[in-house]
């Protein structure tokens, strides 16, 4: 079960409460956000979220540091 | 907050006669068909296209069976015992859909159940957010809550396998086989249970009504992948037992009955 072609790499930020700052809780492989969305929410289900996002990997830009988990390659990552 | 309804009942008990047993009838076709289809599901974990895929099979096929418990467990107040429901029938006595009776073999038809059958099964609860039968407001909410992203998954794959002649083709053909047993389970427009559920408040639709809403959603999923849908006078009908609300005697399958019913670990089965 590798990665299909045309997928991507959607970074996955939630929160518990309105208050609380988003944090990192995953990365899911998907052909595009409708799917991302649905796999992010049925794979990261460990809290109950208040809220919920994600991201294309492919919209982090490094600021200060060439490499970052966001900002590599997909290819680069095991 | 949901208007209180004079006439609502407010336990089974106060549900008359003529109503409980086709009311119980639903309840158990929706149990049976969520048990059926969790286990559809859970059978593609390690078999999906994709990790993420597979991953949602699994949340896909707990919520189905979370909500299988929950409806057998109510079923206690229409005289049945959920023990029994469970782990205790015979095939002809399941009142699931004969999309269910043996696993997809292929991921396309994984998907039309994923698509049209829980697509079906989400209108018809959602029939009963307002049902006269006041106990299953909170409960259908909750399930609905939980069903939201099925369809999701369903409607993001069919844009995935519409990419390529080959699975639009392939998808085209799960869709066309599922829609008419799909169309027929909301029950036939004169048959006797959908439309006293209807005249009765306990459905806020008869059963072209559903059919109308399930179309409604399906529609553009089917159109992308270019299905046909047999016409509403031309669904079969001739083999219909509304009690079941599918055609035939048949069942689920062998393999399908022992698994579902736990035989295996019959010997651990406490009262």
């Amino acid at each position: 079960m590798g990665r299909l072609s045309g997928e991507k790499l959607y970074e996955i930020f939630a929160r518990q409460k309105r208050e609380d700052r988003f944090e990192h809780v995953g990365t899911v492989q998907a052909p595009g956000p409708e799917l991302a969305r649905v796999y992010a929410w049925q794979t990261y289900d460990e809290a109950k979220w208040f809220e919920m996002i994600v991201a294309s990997r492919d919209a982090f830009h490094a600021v200060n540091r060439d490499e970052s988990p966001f900002t590599l390659h997909p290819t680069e990552i095991s | 907050m949901t208007p209180q309804n004079p006439d609502t009942w407010k336990t089974a008990s106060d549900v008359p006669e003529a109503i409980r047993e086709p009311l119980g009838r639903l309840l158990l076709s929706l149990a049976d068909n969520k048990r059926l289809l969790g286990m559809r599901y859970s059978e593609w974990i390690l078999g999906a296209p994709t990790l993420e895929a597979g991953i949602a099979c699994s949340a896909m096929a707990q919520d189905e069976w979370g909500h299988g418990r929950i409806l057998y467990a109510m079923l206690k107040d229409f005289g049945y015992d959920p023990g029994a429901l469970e782990h205790e029938r015979e095939a002809a006595e399941y009142l699931n859909s004969e999309l269910l009776d043996s696993p997809p073999n292929d991921w396309p038809t994984m998907l039309a159940l994923n698509a049209l059958l829980d697509t079906a099964l989400t209108v018809q609860c959602e029939a009963l957010t307002e049902s006269r039968f006041a106990p299953l407001h909170y409960k259908v909410r909750k399930l609905l809550d939980e069903e939201r992203f099925h369809f999701e998954h369903a409607r993001g794959w069919t844009a995935r396998l519409a990419e390529t002649d080959a699975g639009r083709t392939a998808l085209a053909d799960a869709f066309t086989v599922g829609a008419g047993p799909v169309l027929r389970w909301f029950g036939s427009a004169g048959g006797d249970i959908g439309s006293v559920l209807a005249t009765e408040g306990v459905v806020d639709g008869d059963p072209d009504a559903l059919r109308k809403r399930w179309f409604d959603r399906v529609r553009p999923l089917l159109d992308q992948v270019g299905a046909s849908v047999p016409p509403s006078a031309d669904l079969g009908w001739s083999d219909w037992d509304d009690g079941r609300r599918r055609t035939g005697a048949g069942g689920p399958d062998s393999d399908t009955l022992a698994r579902v019913r736990g035989d295996k670990n019959r010997a651990m089965l406490m009262d």
